[in-house]
């Protein structure tokens, strides 16, 4: 559902002289059926091993219990992430400027809670009127 | 369109009936709750990367097995950068 979200902001965040970029453990033969599914403008990068999510602190380990539903629901992250330890990112949503300095950080534990891309568009535009100045 | 929150929200509260089409049983959203409850009591959020921090540079392939540079996207502007678990 994000993904589809962010998508509806795209042409908006490309005006503003911005791009959009996600992050994901999953492996690339799955990021490119979901990237054609959602036929999406922006990349999805294969984070292996989750390197460049640990750079950002993003990284937990799924505890065994839950590792042991999420199988009996048919998830098996060994195969999507090649990720065997059952680690993932929390969910997050950051905006860089482009000095490479973290402006928005959106950092979530609950994978249920998202920020609305309607915010993130006003913090480009805040962004790109300070840039102005 | 409902906001993504709202939408979020509405598949929550589908997922969490039991009902079809998902038939979660209530063990199992019981399981769920206790461990989103226990990553945020490790204080995992408050370790992330925060405003202010400078964002560490980072290459990897898209989904056209393209290398991408987060160096060279930052020339072009700002970036928002979204981390994604998986679509599982």
């Amino acid at each position: 559902m994000e993904l589809e979200a962010l998508q509806q902001i795209h042409s908006e965040v490309r005006i503003l002289g911005a791009g959009i970029v996600v992050i994901t453990p999953e492996r690339e033969r799955y990021t490119r059926a979901l990237h054609k599914k959602l036929n999406l403008s922006f990349d999805i990068l294969t984070d292996l091993h989750l390197k460049i999510a640990e750079q950002f602190r993003l990284v937990f380990t799924l505890p065994d219990y839950l590792r042991d539903l999420y199988k009996s629901f048919g998830s098996t992250l060994d195969r999507f992430n090649d990720e065997p330890e059952y680690r993932l990112p929390m969910p997050a949503r950051y905006v860089i400027d482009k000095d490479g300095i973290i402006r928005v950080a959106d950092v979530n534990a609950d994978y249920t809670i998202r920020p609305e891309p309607s915010e993130t568009l006003k913090q480009l535009q805040a962004l790109s009127e300070a840039a102005a100045d | 369109m409902a906001s993504l929150q709202q939408r979020l929200n509405d598949f929550k509260q589908a997922f969490e009936s039991g009902a079809p089409p998902y038939n979660a049983p209530h063990e199992a959203i019981e399981t769920m709750h206790r461990a989103t409850a226990e990553l945020k009591a490790t204080g995992i959020e408050d370790r992330a990367l925060k405003v202010g921090d400078r964002a560490p540079s980072f290459t990897s392939f898209s989904q056209d097995h393209v290398q991408i540079n987060s160096t060279d996207l930052l020339r072009q502007g700002p970036l928002v950068v979204s981390f994604f678990r998986g679509h599982w």
